[in-house]
């Protein structure tokens, strides 16, 4: 080979290479400067490290002194299994058992999961505790695996559960508190933008954004825990002494309108809510429409009163039991001859009652039964509050006064039952009932904060002290709310027994048996609502109601350090002037 | 042609000083450059240490208030109570001191008044 070949070859390669190399790096220059900004942008996507960083949901806490906690964050596992392993090592039955008696869930259920030959991935369970995920670990079984969460936890259980509500797997509010205050307590989620190395680590000097998260504030209830034990245990024994299908109660804090109490049975345990049914989440206490019955003859009576129309010693032929009225015949639990007003309270005659209301007439008894807030919501803060019913004026017939008096053809809910004698108790003053008292920020900075907010004043001062004397006289003897009394302290209420409407018509043997007081009769301080659905057999609300009240409220008084009245004004018990109608 | 002097001219290539400097500054400031890198990364890898401890402890305590707030409700309260035979009673009257916010006890007068007054309503049974 001559040397003048050589240099050619020489020559050859060189412009060869040259060539490649020069291709290597015009491609080199387009990737970097030409216009293909979306291959720069995967490159650069795959180089990107973006994390959501989590919130926990704020605390829900009640209003004693010691902030029990209500519904709190709590870290969870999910326990997975890789099926196609395990059934390849022939333990499936071995684990599924394991894991089964661990963590408590159906062996049948796991033993199927985990037998899935040509899979990888199968839940065990999910929002494990943690440590019932930790035993679960302790076993050290193969392909078991186990993962961070977050699931909310009510440390109460099945208290309080209705004003709580729950948090479905989204994290979103579903019910109660949860739902109405979501925005509060939901916090907002923080990011964090990094750029990743070669072996997919954060470089922690190349952070682009950082936005701290901001954790769920903290709702602070007006209730107190101990006050809705004691409330739901006389409700839970009430259910099971009459048998009943439900019941309802509310404890209200007369001057404010705070609620200190609200319980509702059937009831069910938010940590598990997927199992709980529609009819025991529904919160009776705002959520039940029930007719009154004789519970109502106090917003009536109470009309009636500040109209000038009756006074109590005004007395009215109650016709013995039973009266025709526009070819209707009203009939009274109790036969009576003649009753004065404060007796018609006292014993609840339906025909006293209803003429009262006749004399009143619709107009005017329609304008305070709607000033009493019956017929619209009182705007409570949690969701699912009904506004009862209260049919229009230009739709009522010529005996609805007559009925509505006795608390027939009208619908309410225990609040506005509770409303209406807790506005007699407040000097006449409609107070809008609450339940979240204040929010607190992470930084401990008040976001929201709840003041006492009267609605309306429909009765007079005058009016709302006779009506608390007049209600006064139901719980002493020979009233019909003897049951509801509380040693040492004079109790003003009234009785409800409302017959239900079981297929359009008034049933002979589903009631609706409740009581509605306040006390101290003569510095009222607390209002209580008691209602409780078909008892059996018993089904008076002086029999049934009567004494689940007087169980609360003298545990109520003492818990609260409610001091009973001075003898003098105890033994206070006027008369009054009798006049026939 | 004249023969060049050797021993006149000088010996290898001289760096200009100007140069020389430009590069050791370059140098230390790559130098500098590397340390704080590397001290940013250590930084940074004891952050993300202490954010992840922190997240674990915030996690602890989310379960020490659940087990706390778990033990001491009134249901559970109650069960232990039953569970030891227990029977629990309101406070009487004597066993209560009022302290006012001034850090006395009410008067004398007022306990007795008062007490009057709750003698009616003394020591209701709380858990029968």
């Amino acid at each position: 080979m001559t040397e003048e070949r050589v240099s050619v070859r020489f020559v050859w390669i060189a412009v060869a290479m040259g060539v490649a190399m020069a291709g290597l790096l015009c491609r080199l220059v387009y990737l970097h400067l030409g216009a293909n900004d979306r291959d720069r942008k995967q490159v650069t996507q795959t180089r990107v490290y973006r994390e959501t960083l989590a919130v926990p949901r704020g605390t829900i806490t009640d209003a004693s002194g010691a902030r029990n906690i209500l519904a709190v964050n709590a870290g969870v596992k999910d326990v997975w299994v890789d099926p196609a392993p395990l059934v390849a090592s022939n333990r499936v039955k071995e684990t599924a058992a394991q894991l089964a008696s661990v963590l408590g869930v159906d062996l049948n259920g796991v033993e199927a999961r985990l037998d899935k030959p040509g899979r990888h991935f199968a839940y065990v369970a999910r929002y494990v505790p943690e440590d019932r995920a930790a035993a679960a670990a302790r076993l050290q079984l193969p392909f078991v695996h186990f993962a961070d969460g977050m699931a909310r936890s009510y440390p109460q259980g099945n208290l309080l559960c209705h004003v709580l509500g729950f948090v479905n797997y989204d994290g979103v509010g579903a019910g109660g508190v949860e739902q109405y205050m979501n925005a509060y307590l939901k916090g907002a989620p923080g990011l964090l933008e990094s750029a990743l190395d070669g072996r997919r680590r954060e470089m922690f000097d190349r952070r682009t954004q950082e936005i701290p998260p901001q954790d769920g504030a903290d709702v602070v209830l007006t209730i107190d825990v101990n006050l809705q034990f004691m409330v739901e245990r006389a409700l839970d024994t009430a259910m099971e002494r009459h048998r009943a299908r439900a019941a309802w109660a509310i404890l209200q804090r007369i001057r404010t309108g705070e609620i200190l109490a609200m319980a509702s049975r059937p009831a069910f345990d938010p940590n598990n809510f997927k199992a709980a049914t529609d009819d025991e989440k529904l919160n009776r206490a705002i959520g039940d429409v029930y007719e009154p019955g004789s519970t109502f003859k106090v917003g009536v009576i109470s009309g009636a009163l500040n109209e000038g129309i009756v006074k109590p010693g005004d007395v009215f032929d109650c016709e013995n039991g039973r009266w025709l009225y526009q070819n209707k015949i009203l009939r009274d639990y109790h036969p009576y001859s003649r009753l004065d007003v404060a007796d018609i309270l006292k014993k609840s005659s339906n025909i006293g009652a209803a003429k009262i209301a006749i004399l009143l007439g619709s107009e005017r008894l329609d304008r305070y039964l709607r000033g009493f807030n019956i017929g619209s919501r009182l705007g409570l803060d949690l969701p699912g509050e009904e506004s009862g019913i209260l049919p229009p004026l230009s739709k009522w017939s010529a005996i609805s006064s007559s009925r509505i008096a006795i608390g027939q053809g009208v619908g309410v809910t225990a609040l506005q039952m509770l409303g209406i004698v807790c506005a007699i108790a407040n000097d006449g003053r409609v107070m809008k009932p609450y339940v979240v008292r204040e929010v607190v920020g992470n930084n401990g900075q008040t976001l929201l904060r709840r003041e006492p907010q009267a609605l309306g004043r429909p009765i007079r001062v005058e009016t709302a002290a006779l009506m608390r004397t007049l209600l006064t006289r139901v719980t002493e003897d020979g009233g019909t709310g003897v049951k509801a009394r509380v040693d040492g302290f004079r109790v003003a209420g009234k009785t409800g027994t409302a017959q239900k409407v079981v297929g359009g018509h008034y049933s002979e043997t589903d009631y609706m048996a409740s009581f509605v007081g306040f006390l101290p009769a003569d510095n009222p301080d607390i209002g209580l609502i008691v209602v409780v659905d078909d008892p059996q057999p018993l089904h008076t609300g002086g029999t049934v109601a009567a004494p689940v009240f007087g169980e609360v409220a003298e545990q109520a008084v003492r818990y609260l350090g409610i001091l009973p009245p001075p003898p003098a004004v105890a033994d206070n018990n006027p008369s009054y002037p009798r006049t026939s109608r | 042609m004249a023969k060049r002097n050797r021993k006149k001219t000088q010996a290898g290539f001289m760096f200009p000083v100007p140069v020389v400097g430009f590069v050791a500054l370059l140098a230390g400031v790559g130098l500098m450059h590397l340390c704080m890198q590397s001290r940013a990364e250590a930084l940074g890898r004891e952050i993300k240490t202490l954010e992840a401890r922190r997240d674990q402890l915030k996690e602890r305590m989310q379960q020490v208030q659940l087990a706390w707030a778990r033990m001491q409700s009134p249901g559970n309260i109650e069960r232990a109570l039953k569970e030891h035979g227990l029977v629990m009673t309101w406070p009487g009257r004597d066993q209560i001191v009022r302290v006012r916010p001034d850090g006395t006890a009410e008067s004398g007068a007022a306990e007795r008044r008062n007490g009057e007054r709750l003698a009616r309503v003394d020591r209701v049974v709380m858990n029968d």
